[in-house]
Order: C-alpha cells, then sequence, then structure tokens
C-alpha cells in the first residue's frame, strides 16, 4: 500500500478546508439559542462597522463545552458568556458571592489560566429561574421555590438537557431546597414552552431575559435562598486577538451596561416567538442604541409563509448552505474512500486480524454522531474541519467493510482460473478480484454516501454550516417553515446523493458482472 | 520409450488442516499421452492434478515436468505453459470472449494481430464462429460454449500440457456426449499430453490412453483401459469397473 501518499492526501484535503480563527479575520462565536445568538450578531455588526476588520460568524454552536473548547482552541475570538456558567461549568465551582465577586473571580481565573478576558458586562442578567404558569400559581398560591417543594412530588417538570444535569441546576436545586419532581422529563429549551402552555409540564427553567414568559402567561418564582447563581452577560474574548485588535475591546465596550433585562426579553421574543430573523434584530438593536446607522437587512422573515415561498425567497442562503452540505459530506467521504479502500486492500491479506479489526471500526458507528462532533472540538477546533473529520470516521466503516467481503468473496473459482493461467497475484487483484468486487465496494460507498449526508446535518451544532443550520435556527424559535426550509432540502439531498452514487455504480460496473 | 513429460514421485500432500489428500503417489505421463484419473469424490484427484502447475506444492516427494524438478520453475511461467480447464470453466465474467482466449498470449506479450490471428483459429478449431462469439461474455453462452471457449483458452498459447478438471461435469448428457467427441478428435490431432480428471466411466474409457483408479490419496493401478478392465488390481477397482463399457478390442 502506498501509505505515505494516501497521508498526503488527507493531509492536502485537511489544509484546504475554509481555515479557522486565520489572522485576517475576526470569528465570532454563540450558544445556540436566541439570546446568545443576538448577542454574538450584534458584536458581529459592531465590529463590521466600526473596524476594518472583517467578521465570520460562528453562530449556533452546541453549549457551552463546545463555545469553551472553541474560544481556547482559537476556532472562535470571542462570543456571549455568562459570568454564572464560567464558575459554575468552566471552572466548575460552586457560587458564592454576588454579581461583583463573581465577575471578579471569574476575570483573574480565565485571564491567569488560558488568557481568556471578560469584558465590561452587558447590562443585564440571564440567570436560570423556575417557571409555573399562572394559573398553577395562583391556584396553589406559589411564589417561591419553597412553596413549590411540597407540591413537586406531583408534578411534571420539562427542563433543558444541561439544567438536568448541570450542578447548578436541579441537581444543585434538589440540594438546596429538598426539591423533588414526581417525574422529569428533558426536552427541547423550545419545545418547553409549548408543552407549559399545553400543561403537559407543570414546572420548567427559565431565564430570566425569556420573551416567552410573557407570551406564555408564566410565573418566575423567587430564589428565597438565592441557589442560582448571578449569570451576568459579557463578552469573553481571548487576550491574543485583543492584543492584535485591542479596538475590538473598544468596540465591545460600547455596550457596557447598555442592554436591560427587559430590553433583552423583547429582543428575544421577537426571535423566538414573531420568527424575526436574528439579523435584523441585532440591527435593530444597535440603531436604538446609536451605535450603527441605518441600514436594511436583507433576510428574509418566514413569518406567515407557505414553505415553497420560504424556500424561493431565501434560496441564496438555502443555495449556500447546500453547498456547505455537499462540501462537508463530499470531503468526509472522499476520505473516508480513500483510507477504507486500501485497508480493506491490505486486510484481505491479512485475514486473521481482519476481523476483529473490522469489528473494531464498527464500533465507531454506535457512537452518537453529536458526540462525535463534540469530542473533535478540543482536536480540531469548530467549523467545517471537526465535521469532516467525524463525517470521515462514519465513513470509514461501511467502505471497508464492503472492500474487504467484496474482496474475499470474489468468484472463487473466476480467482482460481486466472490463477492456474499465470497471472501474478498483483494482475489477479487488479485485473479480476477488483472489477469482481466492484459493485459490493460501491454499494459499500453508496451506503456511507448516505450516511455522511443525513449526519452533515448536526455539523450545525459545531459551526460548520450546512443544511443543519436552518433546522437548528428553526427548532429554537418552534418555527416549522424554518426547520423544512433545512430539513426537505437535506432529505432531498441524499435522494440524490444516492441516486447520483448509484448511477456510478451501474456505470462502474463491468459488464458481465453482478447480473 | 520416450522421457516423461509429467511425473510424480512418492508425492504426499497434507494440507493444513491435518487432511492427507495424497500418499506416496508415484505417476509418469508420456508425451501425447492422455491419462485419466477417476475415483470416488475426495480421493484427491483435483489436488494431484493442481500439484503439476504449483497451485499447490507437495509435503513430500516430488513433482517433475519435463525431467525438472517443478519447485525449481517459476510458477508464474510455468502455468503459462500449461493449459488448465475446470468444471465451471472460470471464464472471466467480466471479459468477453476474445479478451479471454487472448488471456494467457497476452500476458506473455504478444502482439494485438497476433493475438487476434491466434484467437480467431482457436474460435473456429473448438467449432465457434468468431464473428459470432467473440464479443460475447460468459452469461451470453451457454453451457457447453463456455467450456469450449476454456478449452480454446487453455490451448491459446500452445502449451504441450493441458490439465483438465471434469470438463465436460457441469453439462447436460448430449451436450457432454458431443463435447467428448469433438475432444477426442482434437486430442488427436493436437498431440498434447494430458491430464485429465473424470467422474464418468464412459468418458475415461473413450478418452483415456491410460486410466488411473485414486483411492484416499492413492493410486490403486494404472493402466489402459483394456488391462484395467481384464487385470483389476484389486476387488476395489474391479468393483469400479464393473459397470464400464465394453473396451474394443
Ligand atoms: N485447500 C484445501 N485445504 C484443506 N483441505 C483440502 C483442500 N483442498 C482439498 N482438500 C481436501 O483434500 C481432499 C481431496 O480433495 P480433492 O479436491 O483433491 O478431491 P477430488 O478427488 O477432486 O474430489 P471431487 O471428485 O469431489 O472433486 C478432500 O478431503 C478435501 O476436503
Ligand atoms: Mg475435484
Amino acid at each position: 500500500m502506498r501509505c505515505p501518499r494516501t497521508l498526503t492526501l488527507l493531509v492536502a484535503l485537511l489544509a484546504l478546508t475554509p481555515a479557522t480563527g486565520n489572522a485576517e479575520s475576526i470569528v465570532v462565536g454563540s450558544k445556540n439559542f436566541a439570546e446568545s445568538r443576538i448577542l454574538g450578531e450584534m458584536f458581529a455588526r459592531l465590529i463590521e462597522s466600526r473596524t476594518d476588520l472583517t467578521v465570520e460568524r460562528k453562530l449556533g454552536l452546541a453549549g457551552t463545552q463546545v463555545c469553551f473548547e472553541a474560544l481556547r482552541s482559537g476556532g472562535i475570538d470571542l462570543y456571549p458568556e455568562y459570568t454564572g456558567t464560567g464558575l459554575v461549568t468552566i471552572l466548575q465551582e460552586s457560587p458564592r458571592g454576588d454579581a461583583a465577586w463573581t465577575l471578579d473571580r471569574v476575570r483573574r481565573e480565565f485571564l491567569s489560566r488560558w488568557d481568556l478576558w471578560w469584558l465590561a458586562p452587558l447590562g443585564f442578567e440571564n440567570a436560570y429561574e423556575l417557571a409555573v404558569p399562572s394559573e398553577v400559581a395562583e391556584t396553589h398560591n406559589l411564589r417561591s421555590i419553597s412553596d413549590l417543594v411540597a407540591l413537586a412530588p406531583s408534578m411534571t417538570a420539562g427542563l433543558g438537557y444541561e439544567f438536568a444535569a448541570r450542578d447548578d441546576g436541579l441537581p444543585g436545586l434538589e440540594r438546596a431546597y429538598g426539591l423533588r419532581f414526581g417525574s422529569v422529563r428533558t426536552m427541547q429549551q423550545a419545545l418547553k414552552y409549548q408543552a407549559a402552555g399545553e400543561r403537559v409540564i407543570d414546572c420548567l427553567d427559565v431565564y430570566t431575559t425569556d420573551g416567552r414568559l410573557v407570551v406564555h402567561d408564566l410565573v418566575v418564582l423567587a430564589d428565597d435562598r438565592g441557589f442560582f447563581p448571578p449569570y451576568e452577560a459579557a463578552a469573553l474574548v481571548r487576550g491574543a486577538t485583543l492584543q492584535r485588535h485591542p479596538e475590538i475591546g473598544a468596540v465591545i465596550g460600547l455596550l457596557t451596561h447598555a442592554l436591560s433585562e427587559e430590553r433583552m426579553r423583547q429582543l428575544n421574543l421577537r426571535v423566538e416567538h414573531e420568527a424575526e430573523p436574528v439579523e435584523r434584530v441585532a440591527q435593530d438593536a444597535l440603531e436604538a442604541l446609536g451605535l450603527v446607522g441605518a441600514r436594511a437587512v436583507d433576510t428574509v422573515s418566514s413569518r406567515h409563509r407557505s414553505l415553497w415561498r420560504y424556500m424561493w425567497e431565501n434560496r441564496r442562503d438555502l443555495g449556500a448552505r447546500t453547498l456547505e452540505h455537499l462540501f462537508l459530506s463530499g470531503a468526509g467521504l472522499l476520505l473516508g474512500i480513500i483510507v477504507a479502500v486500501p485497508l480493506g486492500l491490505l486486510l484481505e491479506r491479512r485475514r486473521r486480524s481482519a476481523e476483529p479489526l473490522i469489528r473494531v471500526v464498527g464500533t465507531s458507528q454506535t457512537i452518537p454522531s453529536l458526540a462525535l462532533l463534540a469530542f473533535m472540538i478540543p482536536f480540531f477546533g469548530v467549523g467545517a474541519r471537526p465535521a469532516i473529520v467525524a463525517l470521515w470516521l462514519y465513513a470509514i466503516f461501511p467502505i471497508l467493510r464492503n472492500t474487504y467481503t467484496g474482496l474475499r468473496d470474489a468468484a472463487p473459482e473466476v480467482v482460481q482460473a486466472a490463477t492456474a493461467l499465470g497471472m501474478t497475484p498483483a494482475q489477479v487483484l487488479r485485473r479480476v478480484r477488483l472489477p469482481l468486487a466492484m459493485p459490493v465496494i460501491m454499494a459499500g460507498v453508496r451506503t456511507a454516501g448516505v450516511i455522511t449526508v443525513g449526519t452533515a446535518t448536526l455539523a450545525a451544532f459545531i459551526g460548520a454550516g450546512g443544511l443543519g443550520e436552518p433546522i437548528v435556527a428553526g427548532v429554537q424559535s418552534v418555527d416549522t417553515t424554518v426547520i423544512l426550509s433545512g430539513a426537505v432540502p437535506a432529505a432531498l439531498l441524499a435522494i440524490a446523493v444516492d441516486a447520483l452514487l448509484g448511477a456510478i455504480e451501474r456505470w462502474l460496473r463491468p459488464r458481465g458482472v453482478g447480473r | 520409450m520416450q522421457p516423461p513429460v509429467l511425473s510424480a514421485m512418492r508425492l504426499g500432500k497434507r494440507f493444513p488442516t491435518g487432511v492427507q489428500a495424497l500418499v506416496d503417489v508415484d505417476l509418469d505421463v508420456a508425451p501425447g499421452e492422455t491419462l485419466v484419473l477417476i475415483g470416488e469424490s475426495g480421493c484427491g484427484k483435483s489436488t494431484l492434478l493442481r500439484m503439476f502447475n504449483r497451485l499447490e506444492e507437495p509435503s513430500a516427494g516430488e513433482v517433475q515436468i519435463r525431467g525438472q524438478r517443478a519447485t525449481d520453475l517459476d510458477p508464474i511461467e510455468l502455468r503459462r505453459q500449461t493449459g488448465y480447464v475446470l468444471q465451471e470453466g472460470g471464464l472471466l465474467p467480466h471479459w468477453n470472449v476474445a479478451r479471454n482466449v487472448e488471456l494467457v498470449p497476452e500476458l506473455l506479450g504478444w502482439s494485438a494481430t497476433r493475438r487476434q490471428q491466434r484467437r480467431d483459429t482457436l474460435l473456429e478449431l473448438v467449432g465457434l464462429d468468431p464473428a459470432l462469439y467473440a464479443s460475447r461474455y460468459a452469461h451470453e453462452l451457454s453451457g457447453g460454449q463456455r467450456q469450449r471457449v476454456a478449452f480454446a483458452r487453455a490451448i491459446a498459447a500452445d502449451p504441450d500440457v493441458i490439465l483438465l478438471d471434469e470438463p465436460f461435469g457441469a453439462l447436460d448428457a448430449l451436450t457432454r456426449v458431443e463435447l467428448q467427441e469433438e475432444f477426442a478428435r482434437l486430442k488427436a490431432r493436437l498431440q498434447k499430453t494430458m491430464l485429465l480428471v473424470t467422474h464418468d466411466l464412459a468418458e475415461a474409457f473413450r478418452l483415456g490412453d491410460r486410466i488411473a483408479v485414486m483411492r484416499q490419496g492413492r493410486i490403486l493401478q494404472c493402466a489402459p483401459p483394456r488391462t484395467l478392465q481384464r487385470q483389476p488390481a484389486d476387488a476395489y477397482v474391479g468393483e469400479l469397473l464393473a459397470h464400464a463399457p465394453e473396451v474394443p478390442e
């Protein structure tokens, strides 16, 4: 096997993937909920309009770990974070003081440990709280979490995945208040509100600035034991970035104490409930603060439009997403072929070690996609690179397995005849076994193709773009139109890729084989 | 008597699985002679055949080809000089008839024109019209036609030894007889040294100059058909040949 050449190709392909966090453009990240996206978009627009720097957006990264790892590894330069999250989730400390103490603590620790800077707070807190439908609050006269303790065993709580697991979420709360819910259902942030409105759940975790508190008529229960730590919002920036471009500090500084909780709730409401595009909401907020000039935002709202109309009006963005999607899955698949086919050839000659090895590779298939994607971040940052590596790992197994079995089982009597007439083993491989195994190998490639196209939808969670982007955004704003505008093309793409690979398979299939 | 083309001396074969496929086999095949191997299934006929083009290597004794030890010959070259036909023909399904027949000449580096001439001659020799059949694929041929192509392929580079492992075994009775007769004619014309495995006694008697009866890896008796029938070496051979056709004087 020409191992060095394969490796070189692999490295070259990886190098070709769009670079993240390079010197020329500033990469702004955010988590995957409306407020974080709005703040990220505001940062991006401020930098774009007030400096000469270009900005790359990696908005909607999946959760704190992903954002923080991305920041630390240089995949992004800054993102909006909350002091409480920094203290509890990242530093893994228990909350001990008020807002000022918390800010001071995270500032000092982040600076000394990782050279990461907390800029001045934006002016509002987005703390965790528990809320109940106002009807429930009135009937049982609930005002604080302490009031809830007696009632909780008969209640179903609907909690976000993070909240249910975090120490500053449910587990801590249970300890602090002796609180026990009858049952707990974890669900997507956005779906909880609907569930509460329909009374599928009786209690839920909310953020103070959540616009949907108003819409769904929810009452926030007072944290009378001061369990929830302060969650002041602020920009978290790499020290290296600030050193190279000090103007970023100055520009983001314009937002110091510029946003109240009331104001943030309204902005969130527009995105989460009115399904307005984040770009427009961010632009409006900056205009209202007099920080940027008036400017039309050329995005399309999904409000009151049919799916087809929305997709048509949004075609440029969807087209770009489709290309990203194809690029990600195509690169993953190609790398998969480059590695798996030669490996299959090699293993076929070492049958004894082949079966166990293939089984080990097969376990890669059982790793949940999102976990695998998240696992890549410390090594590859965020963006296309880790996504392609993950997709590549997924693509290897079906191709490897089919290459191996296809070669192993290729018509034995034909192979025997070819050998008996004086073909060298290399000739038998190239001129007989490979052509005969081709349909089986291509079937593996086809399976891998469909898997990568399907899994690439999740790449949006680590900022790699693709058709998962509208799906993730749509799930957050409970907007079926937006979800479908990503899901429909993704499904069509999977069908098209399957058909295309099928056509290639028929085209590559030697005449006279496999009918 | 001329020196034998093929010979086995105290040849033994034990597979890694522990199966003793050949025991103390001594055998000579004279130039131009057709020697037929018969015996019940699993007695080692194919294994013995495959020793002569080094698809199997001896674990005891030795194989000689034209007086040279097989192990001293380059296996690839040896195989290119030895015809081989197996039961299902083993035609490469993704190559057409022309390419299949030209396989060994191509491996030997013959020019394209020489290969084509040779291919057409051979197809005509085995009774297939080149214009009609050269561009066909195996799945577009009948079983009998496939065996004709396989035979043409085996003699394409004009080897003087041909090994045939039940070449007519998978054919229906009529086609089989037809091909056997044609084979008998070709045999007389080509004057090749042939080693042929069969389960069909009639075939053995019709085509064999001598017949070797095998049992459990040993050769019980090797003699011309008539001798075999008149003086069987033991009861087993006698029983086996009880149903053989009468050999004309
Ligand atoms: N590659 C191998 N590995 C292990 N055992 C083998 C191998 N090839 C043949 N054998 C065994 O050697 C013995 C002789 O096999 P062989 O194929 O020579 O029999 P045969 O006389 O040709 O039988 P048939 O008439 O059924 O073709 C059998 O017991 C068979 O199972
Ligand atoms: Mg056999």
